[in-house]
């Protein structure tokens, strides 16, 4: 049996505003070792045609996860409480990303949530949870869409 | 000559990325800066009770690195996608090599796109991450 709560299966969560705060961003860049001023100089990245520095491609993953803990701050339930992940068993199988425009630091954007669906894997071994998210951008549209599967290892 | 998204054929390799070796800090400063606190990544006590012998780390701070070694040969703007698969937990004190190399070169109404196989492996060679990214290849993107 699994642990998953499959009866989320087409949960969305309220679409959840976060803004790029500067501080945070480059927190997120100097941990991960980015060096390019694109990311680091908002000066270097306005020379360069941008309102402001660039985030890095997987900070699209840290902008769902500053939604979620903005969701469960308010008293809503996050996305591991809804789907009942299980930490001790938890594994990030997949993350893939779609691009349609960049994010940019002091950006305020809309943060969505989607349970997709939940399969089984290696003769029940493994449980997975489809996780979708989408950031939209007020003006610019949607910017990115993200998918992950996390695997629940069982028994 | 150096290869660009603009030249690049099929079989070009992108310049290789290193990164490492990650430390128990580098962990406690990722999952801070990323807001992903799950425990097994920065906790000891939890990870041994959860059944592993040490933390990990996360795989995203891997493909942080995918991420890099795609917008350092290609700027953010041509990336189009970036997807991966995580093969194997990377232990603390990894030292990463990060490779990309073109696979597919697409071109459709005088637009052209590129596939880039991308991989993460550990000194022992054993991979971490096997990805891939959709890099545009038109001379003004």
């Amino acid at each position: 049996m699994g642990i998953f709560d499959r009866s989320t299966k087409g949960q969305i969560t309220p679409s959840i505003r976060i803004t790029l705060e500067p501080g945070p961003l480059a927190f997120f860049t100097e941990t991960i070792g980015e060096t390019n001023p694109l990311y680091r100089d908002r000066d270097a990245a306005r020379a360069a045609g941008h309102p402001d520095v660039l985030a890095p491609p997987t900070y699209a993953v840290v902008v769902g996860t500053f939604a979620d803990q903005k969701a469960k701050r308010a008293g809503a339930p996050d996305l591991l409480d809804r789907i009942n992940g299980d930490l001790r068993v938890l594994l990030h199988g997949t993350e893939e990303y779609a691009y349609h425009g960049l994010m940019y630091a002091t950006d305020t954007l809309e943060v969505e949530n989607e349970v997709m669906h939940f399969t089984d894997a290696k003769g029940g071994k493994l449980e997975i949870a489809h996780i979708a998210t989408r950031i939209s951008h007020p003006k610019r549209g949607l910017l990115v869409e993200a998918s992950r599967r996390l695997i629940h290892r069982l028994g | 000559m150096t290869v660009t998204p603009t030249t690049a054929q099929v079989g070009d390799s992108l310049p290789p990325l290193t990164f490492g070796p990650i430390s128990r800090s580098t962990l406690a400063l990722y999952a801070g800066a990323s807001g992903d606190h799950n425990p097994i990544h920065i906790d000891l006590d939890f990870a041994r009770a959860a059944g592993m012998d040490d933390v990990f780390a996360h795989g995203m701070l891997s493909m942080a690195q995918l991420g890099r070694l795609a917008t350092d040969w290609a700027g953010q703007d041509r990336l189009r996608s970036l997807s991966t698969r995580f093969t194997a937990i990377t232990p603390v004190g990894a030292v990463l090599t990060c490779t990309g190399q073109v696979t597919h070169r697409h071109e459709e109404h005088g637009r052209v796109l590129l596939t880039v196989k991308l991989a993460a492996h550990l000194e022992d060679g054993t991979q971490t991450l096997r990805g891939e990214a959709k890099i545009c290849g038109t001379a003004a993107p």
